[in-house]
């Protein structure tokens, strides 16, 4: 009984561990999609986010002046997303794949060029467990915020307008390019702290491929938790839970692979089940220039209302 | 209308060549090495012998497949990501099957290289099936099934298909008559290519002259218009993805088949992923693609040379690539105003 409790408790921290960064990224997420911008770019912004608090934490020795570098690598990596997909009106899904790409690229060329080697970094200065705990403290904290700001704030209901009806929004004295750039910034900013938490807290190191999908997660997450802050987290703490149970069940002699593939499992069943039930922003998806584009590509969530579900 | 077609077609692959150059050149400094110099050895390393250039179609066939694969499905206005994860599973498929099935070679080569569009075409069917029965957004979906593809494909070829005469991470070779035949003496440049291009011309016609052509840009351009004119969005869902994944698992049979001769976790570096920047700079059209996944090639292939020669490293061209989708994001992309 005294093992099985321990066992539970040990499997408790790791969800929490394996769940900030997705909720880092998932929130990131929730605000860039209510305002409209559906951000696809996350994977490559924690990439950003995560080498470059190495980088300059290695450079500087301060993991404080590290983690304040990755906050802003992923908002100016954000900035470009948020550039051409509000100012531009350019297909959000397109831009987000392509700053996925040339993150990945650009981590692996800065990691040659600063440390020398390819692969992966030397050990930096790093939080530890410490700010291992902290960082977590910060998300749950952040989702709180975020929820505050978004339902309680006049700036709040400003970037929630723009997700519904960035025309009507518009019609009511607020810009919603805007609106939405800053909201797209800001979302980088936060979901970059998912990368600094896996490369300054969890480790203390970069190495390529080390966000191994957790921004494509964190979007099912931010799907799964309905585009809500609190949602959205608890969505985040499911899928760590299912990442903390491979360790727990890999000594059970299941294979690594498949217990790997656990949280991406999961989030497929769940966005094949939650399709249909839950609705994002009206206008999510959908470029405003102006006038609202409506993509030809037709790649939006907004779109998927074409697709009524047949369930019997 | 075609004039402007091919207007855009030039002012497009003049953004391209724009990043490549803009951006690459700027990469080059950081590392400390002169653009002409990072250049030079970028395309001497693409053109300089018979062999590299044989490489560089080799990459360009790589290429090649995904595109057409990822342009099907863009054409449907279906966002398929996940041409990565269907190359990785029909190369896996291609491989177990050379290994398992050794027959008279053209036998053997068609047993492959099918087993290799199934399984691309069963992952990428996965996608289609959860978006027409659920519409899940296949977006997210394919994004999942990428990473699901890889750990399945480690996991297969270490476990229950592991081969005791194999490394770890790979199938044994396969059986001389599972080999695609070269063109070129002495390099790794197979009839892949010739079935690669072969395939875009197939889709031109496919996509142009064909009721299922008209159905996907109908779906893609235009859906409500599509659905009230009697065409089954859901059917096409499905079919396209089917068809897509398809392609991009063939493509990863050619790769195990004409090029490594097994199958290897590390079969793709990203093939999957820079094809959507082909198709994409490819407008959807498969001949401009073909010409998109040469340029790519050389990108891809110089980039070797360009690391050992001059000392850039390679991932320059990954960076290159993002920023080349990114530039290029703002078209629509459905043929939908052509008029031929």
């Amino acid at each position: 009984m005294n093992a099985f409790l321990i066992a539970l408790i040990a499997i408790a921290g790791l969800t929490l561990v394996k769940a900030t960064p997705l909720i880092f990224a998932a929130l990131g997420g929730v605000l860039s999609e209510r305002s409209g911008v559906v951000n696809v770019g996350l994977e490559g912004i924690m990439i950003g986010g995560a080498f470059a608090a190495v980088g300059v934490s290695g450079a500087t020795g301060s993991p404080w002046l590290g983690a304040s570098a990755g906050v802003l690598a992923g908002a100016l990596l954000a900035a470009l997303l948020a550039f051409v997909a509000t100012k531009l009106g350019y297909d959000q899904i397109v831009a987000g794949t392509g700053l996925n790409i040339a993150a990945l690229g650009a981590a692996a060329f800065g990691l040659v060029l600063v440390f020398g080697q390819p692969g992966a970094s030397r050990e930096v200065p790093a939080f530890g467990a410490v700010g291992e705990t902290a960082l977590t403290v910060l998300a749950l904290a952040l989702a709180a915020a975020l929820s505050l700001f978004l339902n309680r704030t006049p700036w709040g209901l400003r970037v929630r307008a723009c997700g519904e009806n960035p025309r009507a929004a518009a019609a009511a004295g607020i810009d919603p390019v805007r609106t939405r750039f800053w909201a797209v910034v800001a979302g980088g900013a936060i979901a970059a702290l998912g990368g600094v938490f896996l490369s300054l807290a969890e480790l203390d190191l970069y190495s390529d491929g080390m966000t191994a999908g957790r921004g494509f997660i964190a979007l099912a997450a931010v799907i799964f938790g309905r585009w809500t802050p609190f949602g959205a987290t608890g969505a985040a703490l499911f899928f760590g839970f299912f990442s903390a149970l491979q360790y727990t069940l890999q000594r059970a002699g299941i294979p690594s692979e498949l217990m790997q593939a656990l949280p991406y499992l999961a989030a497929l069943v769940a966005l094949a089940g939650l399709a249909g039930r839950v609705r994002a922003p009206a206008s999510d998806g959908l470029p405003y220039a102006g006038t609202p584009v409506r993509p030809s590509s037709g790649m939006t969530h907004a779109s998927s209302a074409e697709w009524p579900r047949d369930r019997p | 209308m075609a004039t402007f077609f091919r207007l855009r077609i030039v002012r497009d692959l003049g953004i391209a060549l724009i990043v490549v150059f803009g951006a690459g050149s700027i990469a080059m400094l950081l590392a400390h090495v002169s653009p002409v110099d990072g250049f030079y050895a970028l395309f001497d390393g693409a053109f300089g012998t018979t062999s590299e250039f044989a490489e560089t179609l080799v990459s360009a066939t790589a290429l090649l497949f995904p595109a057409l694969g990822v342009a099907l499905a863009f054409r449907a206005g279906l966002f398929n990501i996940g041409a990565e994860g269907q190359l990785v599973l029909g190369g896996l498929a291609a491989g177990v099957t050379g290994v398992l099935l050794p027959g008279p070679p053209v036998v053997s080569i068609v047993a492959t290289l099918l087993a290799g569009a199934l399984a691309g075409g069963l992952w990428g069917g996965i996608a289609g099936f959860l978006k027409s029965r659920f519409g899940a957004n296949e977006v997210i979906a394919t994004l999942m099934l990428n990473v699901i593809a890889g750990l399945l494909a480690t996991y297969a070829v270490d476990g229950p298909l592991h081969f005791a005469s194999a490394n770890e991470g790979e199938t044994p070779l396969l059986a001389k008559t599972a080999w695609l035949p070269a063109i070129v003496p002495d390099t790794r440049l197979t009839i892949s290519i010739v079935i690669a291009l072969l395939l875009a011309l197939v889709l031109w016609f496919a996509f142009n002259r064909t009721v299922f052509g008209f159905e996907l840009r109908a779906a893609g351009g235009a859906p409500e218009a599509a659905r009230r004119a009697g065409v089954d969005l859901r059917r096409i869902a499905l079919q396209a993805m089917t068809y897509s994944g398809a392609i991009a698992g063939l493509g990863g049979a050619t790769l195990v088949t004409g090029v490594l001769h097994r199958f290897n976790t590390g079969l793709s570096p990203g093939y999957g992923f820079v094809a959507i920047a082909v198709a994409l700079v490819g407008n959807l059209e498969p001949v401009w693609i073909a010409v998109a996944a040469f340029a790519f090639g050389i990108l891809q292939n110089g980039a070797l040379s360009m690391q050992a020669e001059a000392s850039v490293p390679r991932d320059v061209v990954n960076v290159i690539e993002g920023l080349v989708i990114i530039a290029l994001a703002g078209r629509r992309y459905i043929a939908a105003q052509r008029t031929t």
